[in-house]
This record gives C-alpha cells, structure tokens and sequence, in this order.
C-alpha cells in the first residue's frame, strides 16, 4: 500500500499538491459514498476526458500538417494525396480547385511532376507557426499555417488555411487552401526578380473549379482572412484598407 | 532543491501519510472517493496547466500573423491594458497605443488607415520555436520565441531579420495576453552580402524609429547586435526545468472490481492521456531549448539535455556516445560560447511528435534551417532529425539526436549554385561510432525514414 501510494504520488507530481490542498476544500464525504458522488466524478472525468481529447486533437491535426510538408520535401505523391478525405480538395496559388482525392494526387503528379525526389533538385516545403482550431464538435478543425519555400529557384512564403475532418477518430485534410504570398529567386531576393501567382492555365492539369479567390503576389498586397477571431479581444478580423496594397496607401 | 521537487517530496509526503492511514481503513469506501475526489482536480489543475501552454503558443502564432499583413492594431490588442514591448536597446513602449505606433512604424502601415501594407512593402516576421513556462499558480507564463523575418521594400531593399523575443504574459479574466515583451534584434541584414558582411556596431545603434518616436523607458539592458555574440538572458536560467517536465510513467495500479475501482481505473486513464499530452509540449520546449542553447554554442548547457547514455549524430560525423563525449562533438561547430563574427542559427520547426502508450519514451521528427557564419563567410543549411526522447522520473531527456544533413550552400550564390558536401567524420575529435546510416546530401539526395506510418492511412511508407 505503501509502495503504491508513493509510485501514486510520483506519477501526480506537482499536480498532486493542488489535489492535496484542494481536497481541505472537500466537505469530509459524510461517510456515504452516495450515489450522487459517484456520478458528480464520473461526470467531471468525463469533461476532463473531452479537453484532453483536444489537446491531443491539436497535435493529431497539425501532424497532419507537417507530414504533408516532409511529402512535398520528397514528392511522395501517393502517400500525400492519402492524407485527404475521399472528398477533400485542393486549391494552391492561383490554379482553381481540384476535387477528391485522385485529383490532388494529379495536380501534383502532373502539376509538379512525377513521383519521387530527384537529384539536383530542392523543393523543401517547411512547415511554419501552425496555429489550429479544434470546433466545438470535435470533429471538424482548422489550421493556419505558412509553407517557408527553399528549393532550388529560390524562396517561397506561403500560407495556409485548411480544413480538416475527423473520419473514425482519424483526422484528414478536407479542404487544403494554400494562397501564394511572396516568391522570388535566389540571386536577388525579393528586392527584384519575383514570381507572381500561378492561374488555372499556366499549366496541366486545368482545375475542376475556378480559384475561388482571385488575387495578386507580392509586391502587391492581399490578406488571407484568418478563420478565428482575435484570441484576446474575440472580435472578427477587420477587413484591410481598400488603399492596402497601393503606393497611396498611409498617404 | 527546486518548487517542482519540492512540490513532489511534500505531495509524495502527504500521500504516503494518506497511504498509511489507508492501510488501517483498506475496505473505507469515504477514503477511496475522496481520494479520488483528489485526483479529479488535479487532472483538472493539470489539464488547464497544458491548456495554458497552447494558448500562449496560439498568442505567439497570432501576433506573427498580424504583423505579417500590417494588422498592426490587432497585434497590439494582444497586449494586456499595461502591456510593454521592449524594442531592442532602442527602450519599452508602454501600452497598446504605444505598442501600436511602434509596429506600425517599424512595419510600414499607417495609423490612419484601415489595416494593410503598402505596395511592396515586405514585412514577414515568422515566430518560430515557443519555449513556454507556465507559472505553478496558472496566472501568469513566460516563454522564449524566434523571430525570422523577410523585409524589405520592392526594387529598394531587402533584409533577413533575426531577433530573439523573451515574454511575460497574464490571464486576465480568463484570456491570456502579453504584459511584456522584450525583443532582442540580432540582426537585420541586407540580402546582398548577408549577415556574413555585417559589420561590428559601434556607438549608439538605435533605430531611425526611436529617435522619431521616443520609448517610455529607456532598455534596462544595452548589448550588441551580431557580430556580437549577445545570449538574451534566459527566462528558465537558474535550471528552471519545469518546461521539459510532465509526469513520471508509472504502471496502472489493478484496481478494484467495483463501481469505485471502475472509476479509479478511468481515472487512471484519463491520467495517462493526460501526461502524454503533458509529454508532447514538454519535448516541444525541450527540443527548442536544445536549438537555443546550440544557436550560442552552449555546448555544456545542450549536453545536459541527453540522457546520461544519450546518442548524437550530426550529418555523416558518427555517433557520439554521453554526455561528456556529446559535448566534445558539439564543440566541433565552435568554442564554447562562440567567437565574434560567428553565427550558429538551427530554427527548430516543424515536430511530429508521438509519445509513447505508457509516455516512457517518445519519437519525433523535426526540421532545422541553419544559417552559419564562420570567417566572414555566410551559408544555409537544411536538415531533418529523427530524435528520440526518454521520460526520466518525470523530466524529458534526448536519448537519440540524430541529424540528417539535406543541403550546405554557400550564401552569395546559393545552394543550387555552390552546394558543399557533408561533413566526415573528424580526426581531431573522432566520434565513438561510426555513422549509422550512409548518404551524400543535395545535390544527391536521401529519403529520411519517418518513425511513424502515414497518420492517416498507418501505412508503412514502403514503396515511395
């Protein structure tokens, strides 16, 4: 008894002294084990049980996130278009949506090129200041997130905002939205020679569904809207100034 | 002796007394729910403490965000009514107004306007590798950030910003925010020539910014930027090791086969979900803590991160064994604490994390970009780890560092252009083993073998 209480003590560490001083607060259990008491623990164990779940799910949902970036890194197509739902989609840059996922395997079989690394050629797709929500129903979630580009044109600084589902208690993307931000090459940076957005014809294959967003790259501005509110006022993103992205912008 | 320690030995005290009296009332139902009364809320206690750590990460993440796109009022809205930001040597601007300006000058917005950056205005400032600390009582955190910025001004400029972030934060009404935050710029170097080209500071380098907009207070601390080697003060210095900490694994006791054992059992479950979600920040604050201390070739300090049998290997150098024979291969990047004019920047990103079912050891992925400087010559760098960690009475240690080498190129043109090849083992401090696996880095290219199967499929990788 001893011996277990002591492996008890050591596996509560610093939390058992929370437990043991918030336990003076406990009204000494009139010695009846009521039926209410069991239930009133059972039912804080099950609350307990959900938000740990969460915080399990927001480790699930951006492994999801970052096994996609290691793919990219490695063009291991087929083991990336698994990380989709049967349904989910894909919309990178400016080359419209492609639907299901035998169509995100194509864009980036044909989009990207055929499957498997290749010597001489860098395309390392990191995976940055993931920042993910898991919904009130535990089964939907969101993540925004930038892809850092190092490959071997240059740099790339993109950033996500992706959906995910929780199908039989695994998490999948459902909507991977990928808007370009700033891309140039390597000699001068982004001072000079940079790379605007792709659009639905600059290569196969065509999209099944126009961009659902029509903008420009850097130098020019735009703002991809953030899926949650600010984390400490709880107000919605304020739209940009319509003068954003102009030299008349502050003037 | 420290609080964690302390806090264990007396709760160890107090529960070894409750075991005792239990071993007089073994069949005391009361004794039994109370027990387990206790343990809800220190599930509870716990719960929130893990919940504490996300939210600051998401408040860190957030921040970066905004400013990203000019959003300049929103960022400052994360501050609390009193909040500080401690720029640099340049002084702390106090409040959000304040707080306000100041971004917005240093980002190029305007404060008259909606949010938004002006044409070709570049002002990525990415926050990479939280190392959070939440504080016993659960009202207050600290944590350590990196800040990797690309700024410039289209056809004009071009700037890497490096710069370390140490911050304070409150929970006020139930809402985490920034009560301070001193942020230690390393550098902001032009892209032509790199931080390799920049020249030693002399004199007073404020910025333009200060001296049209006057901080409140002047910085408590002056320093110099790189080439300087300046090590922002640590908030966990005083071997505050509270953040690599979760619970010590243990083996389920059996319980009873009763409505209260059923009970006991859950919560025993409830538990050890719990500790390996404990366990996954805990190694995300200790695998950042480890690139911290690399960043400043603290070497001694990054040894005591591994397990006393721990293994490194770093690229095709071989396997050093220990912590005394980690630290000698470490010190192959430099002396210890670095000379002027070194940089030894490994950003740690990216983390697939998985502990283990009983979260006795753990496996992770992650990913490092580097930026060197030795001699007056800059390079990048790129690599994945495959890392393994072993939960040792309730503190995470690195039992396995392993460090796959995908590029070195040389700054001026690039890894494309001039890729340099992976270093051999070294003659001068050879290591005790030799490598484990054998590989070229780019231009010849390696897959490096995940420790997990697809999350999604749990397929093996096999085949691609």
């Amino acid at each position: 008894m001893l011996n277990q209480a002591r492996q008890y003590a050591g596996s509560l560490g610093r939390w058992a002294l929370l437990a043991v001083l918030a336990s003076c607060c406990i009204p000494a259990a009139e010695a009846a084990v009521s039926d209410a008491a069991l239930k009133s623990v059972e039912q804080d164990l099950g609350v307990l049980g959900t938000r740990i779940q969460r915080l399990q799910d927001l480790t699930d949902v951006e492994i999801v996130q970052d096994a996609y970036g290691y793919y990219v890194d490695k063009a291991q197509w087929h083991s990336l278009a698994d990380l989709f739902a049967e349904d989910g989609t894909l919309e990178i840059g400016g080359k419209g949506i492609f639907l299901g996922r035998p169509r995100v395997f194509e864009y980036m079989n044909v989009g990207l090129g055929p499957i498997g690394p290749r010597e001489g050629l860098l395309i390392d797709h990191q995976q940055f200041q993931c920042l993910p929500t898991i919904n009130e129903d535990g089964v939907t979630a969101s993540v925004r997130c930038i892809a850092f580009v190092m490959s071997s044109g240059g740099w790339g600084h993109n950033y996500y905002e992706d959906k995910f589902v929780k199908e039989n208690g695994v998490w999948k993307f459902k909507k991977l939205h990928g808007p370009f931000n700033m891309y140039s090459g390597y000699k001068l940076g982004w001072v000079d020679n940079v790379i605007v957005n792709t659009f639905p014809e600059k290569f196969p294959p065509w999209p099944d569904l126009p961009p659902s967003v029509v903008y420009l790259t850097y130098p020019s501005y735009y703002i991809e809207p953030f899926h949650y509110p600010n984390p400490v006022t709880g107000k919605p993103m304020p739209p940009p100034s319509p003068r954003a992205g102009g030299e008349a912008f502050g003037r | 002796m420290s609080t964690f320690r302390k806090a264990q030995a007396l709760a160890l005290g107090l529960l070894a007394g409750v075991g005792l009296c239990g071993t007089g009332f073994a069949k005391d139902d009361a004794a039994r729910l109370k027990a387990l009364q206790s343990r809800v809320l220190a599930i509870a206690a716990e719960t929130q403490y893990v919940e504490a750590i996300t939210q600051v990460q998401r408040l860190g993440r957030a921040f970066g965000y905004y400013t990203d796109k000019g959003y300049f009022g929103e960022a400052a809205d994360l501050f609390a009514d009193d909040g500080t930001f401690q720029w640099g040597v340049d002084g702390i601007y106090k409040g959000r107004a304040h707080i306000r300006e100041l971004l917005t000058r240093h980002g190029g917005g305007s404060l008259k306007e909606a949010p938004g950056l002006p044409f070709g205005r570049l002002n990525l400032r990415m926050q990479l590798q939280p190392l959070v600390t939440v504080a016993a009582d659960g009202k207050s955190a600290q944590a350590r950030w990196r800040e990797w910025g690309l700024l410039g001004q289209y056809k004009k400029e071009a700037f890497w910003g490096d710069a370390i972030i140490e911050d304070r934060y409150v929970k006020d009404g139930g809402v985490w925010k920034i009560a301070a935050r001193q942020y230690y710029q390393n550098f902001e170097a032009p892209y032509q020539g790199g931080w390799a080209a920049l020249k030693p500071v002399t004199g007073n380098w404020q910025t333009a910014v200060a001296r049209d907009f006057p901080p409140d207070a002047p910085a408590p601390q002056q320093y110099r930027p790189f080439p300087a080697v300046f090590v922002p003060p640590y908030h966990y210095a005083g071997g505050s090791l509270v953040s690599i900490q979760s619970r010590p694994a243990v083996d389920p006791p059996k319980r009873a086969d009763d409505r209260l054992g059923k009970l006991e059992s859950l919560a025993d479950d409830k538990e050890r979900q719990l500790a390996r979600a404990h366990s996954v920040r805990a190694i995300e604050n200790l695998q950042a803590m480890y690139g911290y201390y690399i960043d400043k070739g603290q070497w001694q300090q990054a040894a005591m991160l591994f397990d006393r049998k721990g293994r490194y290997e770093f690229g095709q150098g071989g396997v050093y064994v220990g912590t005394a024979s980690i630290e000698r291969g470490l010190s192959l990047m430099g002396p210890q604490g670095l000379e002027e004019g070194q940089l030894n920047n490994y950003v740690m990103v990216q983390p697939i994390i998985h502990v283990s079912a009983d979260n006795r050891t753990a496996k992770a992925r992650w990913r490092s970009d580097v930026q060197l400087a030795r001699a007056g010559k800059g390079r990048w760098g790129g690599g994945v780890y495959e890392n393994e960690y072993v939960n040792d009475k309730g503190t995470w240690k690195i039992s396995t560092l392993h460090y796959y080498v995908t590029f070195w190129g040389d700054y001026d043109q690039g890894w494309a252009a001039k890729p340099f090849p992976v270093d051999l083992p070294s003659s001068l401090v050879p290591p005790d083993q030799p490598p484990t696996v054998v590989y070229q880095s780019f231009p010849k290219l390696q897959v490096v073998p995940y420790h997990y199967a697809n999350p999604v499929t749990n397929k093996p990788h096999a085949g691609e």
